[in-house]
């Protein structure tokens, strides 16, 4: 016991001392902004003008409950959080998630995902609240049926209690309006997950005020690797801004064959079946009158590039999840690194000067871009359990 | 993430053709000009981001300052040969102004603007670059 104590004290004076021989890299004025546009962090709270409860106590509250609630899949056994799980980043640690049936993509982290514009990997969803919906009737996932959701706000007093305090009336009998506000509500809880501030924010911030002494304090590998990333290595390209996504699409090259002879045809997919819900924010049930939110959805065009493109994802916290990439295929950061480093210039089609072009970093490059991005890491506060609805 | 658009285009003050309409309202705007024509436009929100639509105000007239007219308005990143993945869409305001909603630039660097712009039997393409930071 007494050697293991001298051993922590003497790892933790290693360490101090460690600290205290760092020092802080030449930043130039260019490199300054460029770091200085990945914050600040966390952004002011999400608010989704198609979501008449989004930012609401009530909506929020509802929300949570129904996340948990495993009685709105067809056997009574998965809700959100069978993979988006709260210890899992919101996700499974899985590389495809697993529902009735084995899916072909991977589950994302739910962390931050009231602040996108498209969801899903193809961008199928316009909407936190029309995504919410799919997993609901997806017979491959919680195969819920279009009356589930209905029939359980009516039936359990509770929830029917926490939905007349977050929608203003008793739950009635249309039941496409309620699995559209139970998609709400659930959006509403979603929007609420924003990850913690991390050592690469305190360096961030320190180096935009000038404050040399606390920049110093972020490890130098981690500094190197943040200098690739805004730089040589053009991360920031695609993953850019405080959530490290510029919330598009892309395609790094990774192969979307999911069964030979069948691919993953991504955002080319995604903008087939958007065009098709009646849940997109050109339906009736976007709740902001004035139109302005539909910008991108009347907009938007499929374009045979879109064929194997996928959303850009944000890094934050992406140390602690994995396996990486729309289908689970790289297991580790170090993985994804090897990835950027060597890919193959066949696989990505692209003309003109390529996005993603094999970088070939050297050992030390990629360990020091793992430095940074683990950087972006952080234990997140626990969540309290949720208050009762209506107590 | 707040992205300022540089400008390398020219700019113009536009008193020397004064029936033009090329004054876009607050004294901003961008200038581009042919043989042929004139025009002016300015973004809506004025400061474009990555990843969040805009729109353009535009006004077109021909150099000698008679009537035009805007047919389309598209962008591209010349350096990666690949356009925007949304579609603009024109509506004449009258006289000469037209709004081109809808745009948006899923990447920072070089954009190429392109206004399809037509007097009479006429037509050109006039270009104008825009790096986003
Ligand atoms: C069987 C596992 C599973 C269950 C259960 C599940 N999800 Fe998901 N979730 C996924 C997968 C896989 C994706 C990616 C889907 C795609 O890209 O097509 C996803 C995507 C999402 C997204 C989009 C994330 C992004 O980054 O764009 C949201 C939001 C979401 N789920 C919310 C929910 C909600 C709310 C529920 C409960 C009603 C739920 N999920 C239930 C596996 C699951
Ligand atoms: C052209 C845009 C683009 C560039 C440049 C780019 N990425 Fe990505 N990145 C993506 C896309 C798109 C994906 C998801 C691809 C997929 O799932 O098929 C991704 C995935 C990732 C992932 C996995 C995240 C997850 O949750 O699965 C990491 C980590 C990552 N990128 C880091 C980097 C680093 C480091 C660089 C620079 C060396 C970089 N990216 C450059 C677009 C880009």
């Amino acid at each position: 016991m007494i050697r293991l104590l001298l051993l922590l004290v003497s790892l933790l004076a290693a360490g101090a001392v460690g600290v205290r021989a760092q020092h802080l890299l030449d930043w130039s004025p260019e490199e300054i902004k460029a770091v200085g546009q990945h914050g600040p962090w966390p952004p002011p709270p999400a608010r989704d003008p198609s979501n008449k409860v989004s930012d609401t106590a009530a909506g929020i509250a509802l929300g949570e409950y129904l996340f948990n609630e495993p009685r709105l899949s067809g056997d009574g056994r998965m809700s959100c959080a069978t993979c988006h799980q709260a210890g899992r980043e919101w996700s499974d640690g899985l590389a495809k998630a697993r529902g009735a049936v084995e899916l072909d993509r991977r589950t994302p982290s739910l962390w931050n995902i009231g602040y996108l514009h498209w969801f899903g990997w193809d961008g199928a969803g316009d909407s936190l609240w029309a995504q919410s919906i799919r997993p609901l009737l997806d017979p491959r996932e919680m195969n819920g049926g279009p009356t589930r959701a209905g029939e359980l706000l009516r039936s359990d007093a509770a929830l029917a209690c926490g939905y007349e305090r977050a929608f203003g009336n008793t739950p009635g009998t249309d039941d496409e309006r309620l699995l559209v506000d139970t998609a709400k509500a659930l959006a509403a809880f979603q929007a609420t997950l924003v990850s913690p501030r991390t050592p690469f924010d305190d360096f961030r911030d320190a180096l935009v005020a000038g404050d040399r002494e606390s920049a110093s304090r972020y490890p130098l590998a981690a500094q190197r690797g943040l200098k690739l990333f805004v730089g040589e290595a053009n991360c920031s390209l695609c993953h850019l801004g405080p959530r490290f996504t510029s919330g598009e699409f892309g395609d790094i090259g990774i192969p979307f064959f999911v069964r030979p002879g069948e691919v993953d045809p991504g955002r080319h997919g995604g903008l087939v079946r958007l065009a098709a819900s009646p849940f997109n924010l050109l339906g009736k049930y976007n709740d902001d009158a004035s139109g302005n939110n539909t910008r991108r959805t009347r907009h938007v065009q499929r374009q045979h590039t879109n064929f194997g493109e996928f959303r850009v994802p944000g890094l934050r916290q992406v140390g602690r999840g994995g396996p990486y990439m729309h289908n689970g295929s790289l297991a580790t950061l170090e993985d994804v690194i090897r990835h950027y480093s060597e890919v193959s210039p066949d696989r990505l089609h692209s003309d003109g000067i390529p996005l993603v072009r094999p970088l070939g970093l050297t050992a030390g490059q990629g360990a020091d871009l793992v430095a940074f991005l683990r950087s972006l890491d952080a234990e997140p506060v626990a969540r309290p359990s949720p208050a009762p609805l209506c107590p | 993430m707040r992205l300022a658009a540089a400008l390398l285009g020219v700019f113009l003050a536009p008193p020397a053709w004064a029936d033009c309409p090329l004054d876009l309202g607050r004294g901003t705007g961008w200038v581009v000009f042919s043989d042929q024509y004139l025009m002016a436009f300015r973004p809506d929100p004025l400061r474009i981001e990555v990843g969040e639509p805009f729109a353009l105000a535009v006004s077109v007239c021909t150099r000698r300052g008679g009537p035009a007219e805007l047919l389309a308005v598209d962008a591209n990143m010349p350096e990666h040969r690949h356009g925007m993945n949304y579609r603009a869409a024109i509506v004449a305001k009258g006289d000469g102004r037209f709004r081109a909603e809808g745009l948006l630039f899923h990447m920072p660097g070089r954009w190429e603007i392109t206004f399809d712009v037509r007097a009479g039997d006429d037509s050109e393409r006039l270009t104008h670059d825009i790096i986003l930071k």
